[in-house]
């Protein structure tokens, strides 16, 4: 992947457990996975994930801390107008149970 | 509607298997092993599973909840019989309708949280354990279980109907007793095998959850209304008929 580093603390969700660096790979994966799920194939789903993760990536950078949840919302943003089936599923699979 | 054998007041097959159906279908509108079905397959084809593991995860599932719906009107109709007699089985009666009529309205009034997605009235902690366990699920053994923790899960709403399926069971003869604790099991699980039809013959797994997002209120009300308008007929079937079949026997 050719995004560059980051040096972007991320608080996790809650706010209890310790933060940790921004790491792209992992939102990458995410955004794939949600693309995977509606059965979009699979060059296609690398393609949208990784212009996510350049958006997103933009959106980070000068910014010593963002929350997860922000990152999420910048990333479901970008996928909307990508994918808007795999951005429903992003946006709630936290929701479903 | 009923037979009088010696004081003794009990249903005819027919209608017991007309309100084990109606139960069978409130209890197939709980939307708690739905929600994980769909959770489960969209995580397994997220993780580029193959199809056919997709299929036994989702058949596994659905198998979990039917064997814990099985065991769990098994046992309703075990203690029942336990309690019943000539005189208790109509106080049972009157128990399980208020039962049924109360927790309509509780499904009318709280199923559904008042938020974006289906997330339904259970305790958050074990919402998110269901969630987390659900997501790493990778072997056919743990989405059984899933499916078994599911039923247990949505028990605060599901025992009204499985309590009116066991008083019904326990009227029919010893026989009729196993084929309708698995018409019970088979009809209640009949939206699950829908949904996994649905997933297993290559349908969007959004397009099944903005489906359910969308219709969640009138789930909600079709629910709640049955065990209202079903705890409303065993009322009148049950208990003011045996009632006034006393009476009128009395004079």
């Amino acid at each position: 992947m050719t995004t560059p580093a980051i040096d972007t603390h991320v608080v996790k969700r809650g706010g209890a457990r310790t933060t940790e660096r921004f790491s792209p790979e992992k939102l990458h994966a995410s955004v794939q996975a949600a693309c995977l799920s509606v059965r979009s194939p699979e060059g296609e789903a690398e393609i949208i994930a990784h212009r996510v993760v350049a958006a997103a990536s933009q959106w980070c950078y000068q910014k010593s801390t963002v929350t997860s949840r922000d990152i999420r919302r910048i990333a479901a943003r970008g996928l909307e107008l990508l994918h808007p089936e795999a951005a429903y599923l992003y946006q709630t699979h936290e929701m479903v149970v | 509607m009923l037979r009088v054998t010696k004081n003794k007041y009990t249903m005819n097959t027919s209608t017991a298997f007309i309100i084990l159906t109606v139960a069978a279908l409130i209890h197939a509108s709980f939307q708690l092993g739905t929600s994980m079905l769909t959770l489960l397959s969209s995580h397994t084809i997220g993780r580029k599973k193959s199809h056919a593991r997709l299929l036994l995860l989702t058949n596994s599932f659905v198998s979990g909840v039917l064997v814990m719906t099985i065991l769990l009107v098994s046992f309703c109709a075990m203690a029942l019989l336990r309690f019943s007699g000539t005189d208790n089985t109509q106080i049972l009666w009157v128990a399980i309708c208020g039962i049924s009529m109360m927790l309509g309205i509780s499904v009318w009034l709280f199923y559904y949280r008042k938020e974006k997605g289906t997330s339904i009235w259970i305790p958050r902690a074990w919402a998110a354990f269901l969630t987390t366990r659900t997501k790493k699920a990778t072997h056919s053994s743990e989405a059984f279980s899933l499916g078994m923790s599911s039923v247990i899960g949505e028990l605060l709403f599901l025992f009204a109907p499985l309590l009116v399926a066991g008083l019904a069971l326990i009227e029919l003869t010893p026989a009729l007793q196993l084929a309708g604790v698995t018409y019970y099991g088979i009809v209640s699980s009949l939206s699950l095998v829908i949904v996994s039809a649905l997933v297993g013959s290559g349908h969007s797994i959004s397009r099944i959850q903005k489906w359910r997002e969308t219709n969640k209120g009138f789930l909600q009300f079709a629910a709640g209304s049955g065990l209202l308008v079903l705890g409303f007929y065993l009322y009148v079937n049950e208990v003011a008929a045996s009632a006034s079949t006393i009476a009128v026997g009395g004079m």
